[in-house]
């Protein structure tokens, strides 16, 4: 599963987002998260992935920029 | 002064004998028992244990994302509220009251998360984000107000097993004394998680199964009995001041008129005759009522071997030359101890006794304790035609004391 269909998975199994409304030009904001509910997601995301998303590049807003940020932190693990 | 009149206006329950409080009433009457052995732990580490459990879903009152910020109890908090302001009429468009305040008993807080979240640390040295706002004893508190769109105060009372009925007395007060017009008050306690259990069990309180099954193991006042069953639940009330439920025409419950409090400073686990028998004194002196109006006292008995009998020997002590005349029930032979919600529980029902004019029975009783020897209304309800004032006791752990007075609406 990539990050982007991860993220897009928990978002409508765990947070009842509407499947038609999830995008990647989607901000987590307007998807109805906030602060909290985003950390609580990160949490899942670590968990899935295998990494740790350092605090400070937690400044994503679409759903694209978050996936984007995943797959580069994946692949720095790997290298 | 004497202050301002305070009227139960509607009632809401999550409770192990369902959440339609008629319903949960006629079932204490009949004798109806939710407590069941259920397996603690997983299958291979864990322990048989009898517990007052709930089949809880939250339905439609509580979204799925917004679960994943509330503990257990704080959801049943909330749906017990949204059938409590339903049921005063106080729900409109899923808001309630915005000048409400929030009266909350609990005990623990989020007990199941607390667990998660050592179980995590120790497993990983990760702790998911909402460990800490879903732990906090004041979440049902908080989640209520969030909910319902309630933007008065949120207080919430940790008394151990006293915590829904000082909620509830403090509420009362704040509208006798006028500093509110409604107030919703509960309970709410949801600690049957393993490791909550196991402490408990440590404690050495919890009853043993009885021959005749599990629902024959809560036992109080009868000389078979071994030990007080873990419940959980929530109950909230809705407490207006007499003018504001006359204004909009409000159904009455029944109505509170006196609570109170006392400290043991005794022992931890260990119940004190003095400290019970000067909490019922000072809820009658505070109704202005002399124990020979008092018709039915809905007492805190657990049915551990102790702790029947203090209560038995206070209520001598605070009756005097009444004790004899008052019907005594306890009706956690059935629904079990809920803890921080016990006191909210065992108050509604109280108050649907006044209602009925009817009072629940002690199921198990079969064999009086001849300790426990006063009117211990036993394994049938009681028709009760004359029933005007009625007490209801919590007696926490720490030797917290607390009594509500109501009184027929």
């Amino acid at each position: 599963m990539t990050p982007y269909e991860f993220l897009a998975d928990v978002l409508s199994e765990k947070y009842d987002v509407a499947k038609e409304v999830i995008s990647p030009e989607a901000t987590l904001t307007e998807l109805g998260l906030d602060s909290l509910t985003v950390v609580e997601l990160l949490f899942d995301v670590e968990d899935e992935f295998g990494i740790e998303v350092p605090e400070e590049r937690a400044t994503f807003q679409t759903l694209a920029e978050a996936a984007a940020l995943v797959d580069e932190l994946v692949q720095a693990k790997g290298a | 002064m004497r202050g301002r009149r305070v009227f139960v206006t509607g009632l809401g329950f999550v409770s192990p004998l369902g959440e339609d409080p008629a319903v949960v009433f006629e079932r204490l009457c009949r004798g109806e028992s939710a407590i069941r052995m259920v397996r603690s732990g997983t299958p291979e580490i864990g322990a048989d244990v009898l517990l007052a459990s709930i089949d809880f879903d939250p339905g439609d009152r509580i979204k799925k994302a917004d679960r994943l910020l509330m503990a257990r109890s704080a959801q049943m908090a909330v749906v017990a509220t949204g059938n409590a302001l339903e049921d005063s009429g106080l729900l409109v468009d899923g808001r309630g009251p915005e000048e409400a305040n929030v009266h909350m008993g609990c005990g623990l807080g989020g007990a199941e998360v607390l667990q998660e979240s050592y179980a995590s640390y120790s497993a990983s040295r990760r702790v998911r984000p909402t460990t800490v706002p879903r732990i906090m004893a004041s979440g049902p508190a908080s989640l209520v107000c969030m909910s319902f769109g309630i933007r008065g105060l949120a207080h919430t009372y940790s008394v151990a097993c006293a915590s829904s009925s000082v909620a509830i007395g403090e509420a009362f007060r704040s509208i006798r004394d006028g500093y509110a017009d409604v107030v919703i008050a509960g309970g709410a306690e949801a600690m049957l998680n393993d490791g909550s259990v196991a402490a408990w069990q440590a404690v050495g309180v919890i009853a043993k199964q009885h021959s005749q099954g599990a629902g024959a193991s809560c036992r109080p006042f009868d000389l078979e009995r071994t030990g007080l069953v873990l419940g959980e639940g929530a109950v909230t009330l809705i407490l207006e001041s007499e003018e504001r439920a006359s204004a909009r025409g409000a159904n009455r419950v029944a109505e509170i008129v006196g609570f109170g409090a006392s400290s043991d400073a005794h022992k931890l686990t260990e119940p004190s005759v003095d400290g019970q028998e000067r909490a019922m004194r000072n809820a009658m002196e505070d109704a202005r009522l002399s124990a020979d109006t008092v018709g039915y006292i809905n007492a805190h008995a657990t049915g551990t071997p102790t702790g029947d009998v203090v209560e038995i020997e206070a209520i001598k002590r605070a009756f005097g030359a009444s004790a004899r005349k008052v019907a005594i029930s306890s009706t956690k032979s059935m629904h079990g101890h809920l803890v921080g919600a016990s006191g909210a529980l065992e108050c509604a029902v109280t108050a649907l006794a006044l209602r009925e004019r009817r009072i629940p029975q002690t199921a198990n009783l079969t064999m009086p304790d001849p300790a426990c020897d006063l009117d211990c209304v036993a394994v049938e309800s009681r028709d009760a035609p004359n029933l005007e004032v009625a007490l209801s006791n919590s007696f926490a752990f720490g030797g917290s004391n607390a009594t509500l007075v109501l009184r027929r609406a």
